[in-house]
């Protein structure tokens, strides 16, 4: 661990002060990841209504036009509306907006969440894919693999708004910037958040070790899945609203070659077809994040 | 919506109805699309993901009209029992690719080679002492394709390019197409994408409302009727660094397309690269080239020999 990083922690470990965000993760998490019949109704209500803006944001999302025309009023019809997957990952993403006030952040909240949302819809459908066993915690992680962004950008607001600014004026990956000139990466200042926060552990690899696929132990797989999701993304579109100069041959990348080691479906994929799937995807993975984020800074 | 759940999922069992999108016509979800769509992935290459069905269903809905059939499934039959299947297959092909050809018709296939592929190409050049660049645009069609590559390079020849020459070979079956490419006149169609500075620098007027490509432009393409499916021909043009074949292979039957592809594997030099139309692949016809990602755009790239995977390209 070096200097840069150990300064940080302190900053770090204070961060569950803020109101509203543990108390509300733990019981989502544990929640997102149960199969659909097992889910509680009531109990996705519950958690929606504990917090006002979230659930207005809800409300909205769910009269918004993608859905249909009707009229929304009530939180449990919302549910319905909108399913309550997808109400979960709102809840989550909404939350976790929430711990970084507008003037922290060092990129666009929806170029973000577009981001991360797309990472985590890619994830999925890749390990629905691949077969692998668990589609859910696939998305769950690919939703919340950036967790030292939004660490970043609250805890050292002007160093890393500048690593931005770097990343984009070079075409480099902030990944890149941050080693540059943070001394430590997202992957490093998630994984002190995460730690705090009692996060599965599977979830805590993918976040310190999505960019870092050769150092991970146990999750190999699933970080692996989510480090070439992520990279997708960036490919198409979905990244974090700058020309990144990239060219990555998928086969010969470190992840490919060991999630193909577990999952040999991988090696037959198309991938072309599964780019051009990605982008016909895009425009509602926008859709769906600006129907959530955008009224709300 | 393409098994994506426009969010998270399984939830396509927890709603009760699927309201979401019901409203853009039950048309689009006649599974005679996606057979549609299949099919033309399988012979042609091109691919429409599930959200794009709309523009397939509106270019099938011309050839729906001219044939007759009522509805997509006996469209489908068109396409894959009649006897004419062949030719109606070959003539929705042009409807969907009708309206490909323009100037900067693929901005980040331009932006691919400025930033990665030309440098790396320069960079491998530069070791062995090469200072020539050669481009490729295989089935150019009207022009289009070779003149926005010719204002590519020239734009960048201060920078990028100041210690290279190049040179591009546009090639067409087509003498109809040969003979408008080489007059190199161009309407508000092929321009809409052209900037007025580049107008200006690299174009002439022609009449009110054409304008026709400088001498300039031209003297760095070399027009030639190539059959791409000609052997003998294609062992001809050996040297290349890149190669352009856009919405050409799919007119190819899976032989052919392997052969074609086999030549242009062969043509290229270690390191180069060849550029498919944006919803082509070569999944399932070749796995010599290595199908590289960039920003908004992928390309097939020949490594070098001795090349194993795991190195960066």
């Amino acid at each position: 661990m070096n200097e840069q990083l150990e300064k940080l922690r302190p900053r770090i470990n204070a961060l569950d002060t803020i109101p509203t965000i543990p108390t509300i993760i733990q019981p989502l998490l544990a929640m997102m990841q149960l199969p659909p019949d097992q889910m509680d109704l009531e109990k996705v209500a519950e958690l929606v209504s504990y917090d006002e803006t979230i659930a207005l944001q809800c409300l909205r999302m769910a009269n918004s036009p993608l859905f249909g025309i009707r009229q929304v009023e009530t939180v449990r019809r919302a549910l319905i509306v909108l399913g309550m997957k997808r109400v979960q990952s709102i809840l989550l993403s909404c939350s976790l907006n929430q711990l970084v006030p507008a003037d922290k952040w060092a990129l666009d909240a929806l170029v973000f969440w577009r981001h991360s949302m797309g990472c985590a819809l890619v994830t999925r459908k890749m390990a629905q894919m691949i077969g692998y066993p668990d589609p859910e915690k696939a998305y769950l992680t690919g939703l919340l693999h950036d967790l030292g962004i939004l660490v970043n950008s609250l805890v050292c607001t002007e160093d890393f708004r500048k690593c931005v600014e770097t990343a984009a004026a070079k075409g480099i990956s902030i990944n890149r910037a941050e080693e540059e000139h943070l001394g430590f990466t997202h992957g490093q200042s998630g994984k002190i958040l995460a730690e705090r926060w009692h996060l599965p552990a599977d979830l805590t690899e993918v976040i310190e070790f999505h960019h870092d696929v050769a150092s991970a132990q146990n999750a190999r797989p699933l970080v692996s899945m989510v480090h070439l999701s992520d990279l997708l993304c960036r490919l198409c579109e979905l990244g974090y609203g700058y020309y990144e100069v990239m060219g990555v041959e998928f086969t010969g990348d470190v992840a490919w070659a060991s999630l193909v080691e577990h999952y040999p479906a991988l090696a037959s994929m198309d991938l072309a077809r599964f780019t051009l799937d990605i982008e016909g995807a895009m425009e509602e993975i926008v859709g769906l994040v600006d129907a959530v984020f955008r009224t709300k800074r | 919506m393409g098994g994506w759940g426009l969010g998270l999922g399984s939830e396509r069992q927890e709603m009760p109805m699927d309201l979401a999108r019901a409203d853009t016509g039950t048309d689009l979800k006649d599974p005679a699309y996606r057979k549609i769509r299949d099919l033309i992935y399988q012979i042609s290459g091109i691919y429409q993901p599930d959200e794009k069905t709309y523009l397939l269903a509106s270019r099938c809905a011309r050839r729906m009209s001219v044939v007759g059939a009522k509805d997509p499934s006996q469209y489908l039959d068109h396409l894959t029992v009649r006897g004419n299947r062949e030719a109606e297959l070959r003539l929705l092909l042009n409807e969907i690719t009708i309206g490909e050809t323009y100037m900067f018709r693929s901005p980040p296939q331009l932006e691919a080679l400025r930033t990665m592929i030309l440098p790396q190409i320069i960079e491998s050049k530069n070791k062995l002492g090469f200072k020539r660049l050669r481009i490729w645009s295989a089935g150019c069609s009207t022009g289009e394709e070779p003149y926005t590559l010719a204002m590519f390079l020239l734009e960048a020849r201060e920078t990028l390019l100041k210690d290279c020459s190049f040179e591009i070979l546009a090639t067409d079956l087509n003498d109809n197409s040969l003979v408008a490419a080489k007059a190199g006149i161009y309407g508000e169609y092929a321009l809409r994408n052209t900037s007025e500075v580049l107008r200006r620098k690299y174009f002439k007027p022609c009449d009110d409302k054409r304008l026709q490509a400088s001498d300039q432009l031209k003297s760095l393409i070399r027009f030639d009727r190539v059959n791409l499916t000609d052997d003998s021909k294609m062992l001809f043009l050996k040297g290349m660094d890149v190669i352009f074949c856009c919405n050409v292979l799919i007119y190819f039957d899976l032989a052919s397309k392997r052969r074609v592809v086999q030549h242009f594997y062969a043509n290229l030099l270690p390191n180069g690269y060849l550029f498919l139309g944006h919803a082509e692949s070569l999944y399932q016809v070749d796995d010599s080239f290595r199908l590289v990602h960039f920003p908004g755009t992928s390309a097939y790239w020949k490594p070098p020999v001795g090349y194993t995977s795991g190195s960066k390209p």
